[in-house]
């Protein structure tokens, strides 16, 4: 029964927390928020899925990609870190302002990238270790 | 120029694995391009190099830790990256046939090229950390091709051995090298070999630095007592073999040695344990060689012996014992690296290489036969061939030892004399057992599978090469032997290299061995029979597992001893122990004057209400009678904290706390979901106050560490930097800044472990539920509990 509501409940706050995560990645430079943040709140968006649609229906939905993730994640963050090397320094904030017509000017910079990093690290541990948790447990443990 | 063929070798590995090399037939000709424009590269500066030109070049990549690249070619360095990258193209030529369309082959050569960057770094690498940066990689690589065949579990031990081995000496290492580093001042090689060498051998940690540098030089040229794990690495596929366990990863050691030597030579302790280890190794792999019957065995003890005689080699600090080190390292390379491909062009071709089921090869083989030939008679050192020219080297170290009146250079030059006496003997067995005989003595193996003439070549190229040298030495003995000597020895050296010197002692004694040689190889029947009944005790490779068993036994018992204790039991020590080692820190100052805390002020009305709450939440947790309403009353006390922290302003805190105690909240309940539902057993009152009197101690000593740190900082804070600086950052969250700008390195560490966290967690997950299904009314072993968070209250009260 109470599937049902969740179900329900599911529908409307999952895509409202894949939001949230995106918009907290994005601002998180300036406002509150930051890749940490971003990937527990998806990691909290496919826990409900967890919870309402049952572990298999995650596990064959994002099962296989999520430690591919984590390797991106973490590929991407060094990646960020090796673009200061030029400088001669290793992971040294590097930034690149980008004026856009009409719309000011967008700052982009190696530590956006390194963010985008830890969230993608952070996003996949936990929900990986969500879904082995909550695997169901074979049949005659107490 | 240097670290763009690095880097040329390092994305040629990725490449060829995806090119799907195993499509063509002759892909290893593409695959050897690489390594041949490094060899090409090498050889246009043998030239200048060998004048005493030295190319640097340093990339600096954290200023701020003073981290940089240091690459630097001298005599030394180039005359090793020839070998490497010479006998690499070969052996990607070789492998291409060697492989035969089977897939392997893409991951074979990324495997192999990698090890080629890694190797070529070491020998360029001018900066002792880089050094062992590069050493590592290749020890990884080496474990990645000697398990290679993944369903052959002998493979899979020999891999773990090799890697146990090398890794702990290379452990060793890196810690002389810290030790090094601090008594020069400086990880640049080249700037440590400038100082007087008395700097070092007068220093007080003088020994304990040059044994842990020689343990990790000795683990990896594979010295008595750690010559166990190469016989063991022969499951490697012979191109492999060929190429890492002979021509060139199983020098690094040597290699290290005689980088080191212009600093290290002056002192005894080098001289001895050299001269000792280095002897004994060449004696007891030579031995030993005679005993077996599988060509890779034979060669594999030879090389054995022959790192031993290397290394004994650079106990001595004259130009001839550089000169003789330099030529019995390349002569090596080119007569072992020829035989070995040999031994797996005829496991190729008739499906065995136990030495007893071949003879008359041959009529069906005569190239290979040629090959064979040219490889062997080097290795015999019978003139004149490029191993007469060493051999004639290393026992002329001996006799000018001898001649300054020390009689230990009479052993020496009979222990030299043995050794090569069972080098001619076993290369004779390998030229005529094989290839000339009439008959095997055992069911003789038919040639299936003839090889084309190009997977010959390789081995011809080799083998030419080696047998050319002693010919062309008035062009190449400059660049090629006097740079490289030049550089063990930290002086100029001067060259008299010739084929014939006449009737000397050093000649006769040679011929003296060669007779001896061919007497042994006459006897060879009663010889190995007499050898196959003494017990196998030398091999070591016993003792090591014996230590390895008991290692994994002490682990376990440990194991079942810490983990053996309900969890409740084991939360209370750790916090004990945490509150223990400060309590005295903590509670040594005087709250009411020390700390100036202005007791009188009163705390607002929302701290009161959410303090109140967090208290009231903690007490219905504490008391509940279900699981269920003990996990949502925690859930409530996070709640309470989080709102704490947004009334502090940290609104990333409170995120984070919020996000944490959600996940965790629910994770407990799925957990306890699965668990059938049960009354929470009321605990027992002696327990019960022992939990109350651990949870006074524990918050008590909180409560101070908080008042301590909000009072008074211990250390000037770096906050006011931070806030400073954070918008020349470009950021306005300093939370974030700091976790991905200012303090970005701690955050890479943090996701790497993440990441390796993930892996290790996912595997125990896994490993639990594959286990075979335990017999619900045995209690199960704690120390294998199928996950922590099953059994959180397990025993006592659960």
């Amino acid at each position: 029964m109470a599937e049902r509501y969740l179900a329900l409940l599911d529908r409307i706050l999952t895509p409202i927390l894949f939001v949230l995560a995106i918009i907290f990645l994005i601002v998180g430079h300036n406002e509150p928020g930051g890749g940490f943040i971003a990937g527990l709140v998806v990691a909290t968006a496919f826990l409900m899925q967890i919870l309402a649609r049952g572990d298999d229906f995650v596990r064959k939905l994002i099962g296989v990609y999520l430690q591919p993730t984590m390797g991106v994640g973490l590929v991407i963050a060094i990646f960020s870190a090796v673009l200061s090397l030029p400088e001669g320094a290793f992971l040294l904030g590097t930034w690149w302002k980008i004026s856009l017509p009409g719309a000011g000017v967008l700052e982009i910079g190696s530590p956006t990238l390194f963010d985008i990093g830890v969230f993608l690290v952070v996003s996949a541990f936990v929900t990986s270790y969500l879904l082995e948790l909550s695997r169901p447990a074979r049949g005659n443990r107490r | 120029m240097l670290i763009t063929l690095l880097a040329l070798l390092a994305v040629s590995a990725p490449t060829l694995w995806l090119l799907k090399p195993q499509r063509w037939r002759h892909a290893g000709w593409l695959a050897a391009l690489p390594p041949l424009v490094v060899t090409a590269w090498l050889l246009t500066q043998l030239g200048p190099v060998g004048q005493g030109a030295v190319i640097r070049e340093q990339y600096v990549w954290s200023e701020a830790f003073g981290l940089a690249l240091d690459l630097r070619l001298d005599g030394l360095s180039l005359f090793f990256g020839l070998i490497v990258a010479g006998i690499g193209a070969a052996i990607a030529v070789y492998a291409g046939y060697y492989f035969e369309k089977k897939t392997t082959l893409g991951y074979f050569y990324a495997l192999l090229f990698l090890f080629m960057t890694s190797m070529l770094g070491l020998v360029w690498a001018d900066n002792l950390l880089a050094l062992f940066v590069f050493w590592e990689g290749t020890s990884i690589t080496s474990y990645l091709l000697i398990s290679f065949k993944l369903s052959d579990p002998k493979a899979l031990e020999g891999a773990r051995r090799a890697l146990i081995v090398t890794g702990m000496g290379a452990l060793a290492m890196l810690g002389g090298f810290v030790l090094l580093g601090q008594i020069g001042g400086s990880y640049t090689i080249s700037a440590l070999l400038a100082l007087p060498p008395d700097t070092f051998t007068s220093h007080a940690l003088f020994a304990p630095m040059l044994i842990l540098i020689l343990l990790g030089a000795f683990t990896k040229s594979a010295q008595f007592p750690f010559h166990f794990w190469l016989p063991g690495a022969m499951s490697a596929p012979t191109p492999a073999s060929a190429y890492l366990h002979s021509a060139t990863m199983v020098k690094a050691g040597v290699y290290l040695l005689a980088r080191l030597h212009p600093a290290f030579a002056e002192s005894s302790l080098w001289f001895w344990t050299l001269l000792v280890v280095g002897g004994v190794t060449m004696l007891m792999g030579a031995l030993i060689a005679l005993r077996q019957v599988d060509l890779k065995a034979i060669l594999a003890y030879a090389t054995v012996s022959q790192l031993g005689v290397l290394v004994m080699l650079l106990a001595f600090n004259s130009q001839t014992a550089a000169l003789a080190l330099v030529l019995g390292i390349l002569a090596h390379a080119l007569y072992k690296g020829p035989l070995f491909l040999i031994a797996g062009i005829i496991d190729h071709a008739t499906g065995t290489r136990d030495i007893r089921r071949l003879a008359g090869l041959a009529k069906a083989m005569p190239l290979l036969a040629a090959g064979a030939l040219l490889a062997g008679l080097s290795m015999a050192g019978l003139i004149p061939t490029f191993g007469f020219l060493a051999k004639e080297t290393l026992l002329e170290v001996f006799f000018h030892w001898m001649e300054s009146g020390d009689p230990l250079g009479l052993v020496g030059l009979i222990a030299s004399a043995l050794a090569g006496a069972l080098f001619v003997a076993y290369s004779l067995v390998l030229i005529w057992e094989p290839f000339f005989r009439r008959a095997a003595p055992q069911k003789q193996a038919a040639v299936q599978h003839p090889p084309s003439a190009l997977f010959v070549l390789p081995v011809l190229l080799l083998a030419g090469v080696g047998t050319a040298i002693p010919f062309l030495l008035g062009i190449v003995e400059q660049g090629l032997f006097a740079a490289p000597a030049s550089a063990v020895l930290g002086a100029p050296v001067t060259l008299h290299l010739a084929l014939w010197h006449g009737w000397t002692p050093v000649f006769l004694t040679s011929l003296l061995a060669i007779g001896l040689g061919l007497l042994v190889f006459w006897l060879r029947q009663p010889v190995q029979a007499a050898f196959a009944q003494a017990p196998d005790k030398l091999s070591g490779t016993g003792i090591f597992d014996d230590l390895m068993d008991n290692l994994y036994g002490f682990a376990g018992s440990t194991t079942r001893i810490v983990l053996g204790a309900p969890l409740s039991a084991q939360v209370g020590v750790t916090l004990l122990a945490a509150a223990g080692f400060l309590f005295y820190s903590v509670f040594s100052h005087n709250f009411m004057s020390d700390l100036g805390v202005d007791w009188s002020a009163l705390p607002t009305f929302y701290e009161v209400v959410l303090a109140v709450l967090a208290v009231l939440a903690a007490l219905v947790t504490v008391k509940a009678r279900s699981r269920l309403s003990a996990i949502i009353s925690l859930g409530m006390v996070g709640a309470a904290v989080m709102l704490i922290y947004v009334f502090f302003s940290a609104p990333d805190l409170a995120l984070t706390q919020f996000l944490i105690e959600v996940l965790t909240l629910v994770l407990l309940v799925l957990v306890f979901y699965r668990i059938p539902p049960q009354e929470v057993q009321p605990i027992p009152k002696r327990i019960s106050f022992r939990h109350l009197l651990i949870s006074l101690i524990v918050a008590s000593w909180g409560f101070g560490m908080a008042l301590l740190a909000a009072q008074r900082p211990l250390f000037a804070s770096i906050s006011d930097y931070f806030s400073l600086n954070v918008l020349a950052a470009h950021g306005g969250n300093i939370v974030n800044v700091i976790l991905v700008d200012f303090r970005a390195m701690d955050t890479l560490g943090e996701i790497s472990v993440m990441v390796v966290a993930a892996l290790g967690g996912y595997a125990l997950l896994r490993a639990s539920r594959l286990r075979p299904v335990q017999d619900p009314t045995q209690p199960s072993d704690p120390a294998q509990s199928k996950k922590p968070a099953s059994k959180p209250a397990g025993g006592k009260h659960g």
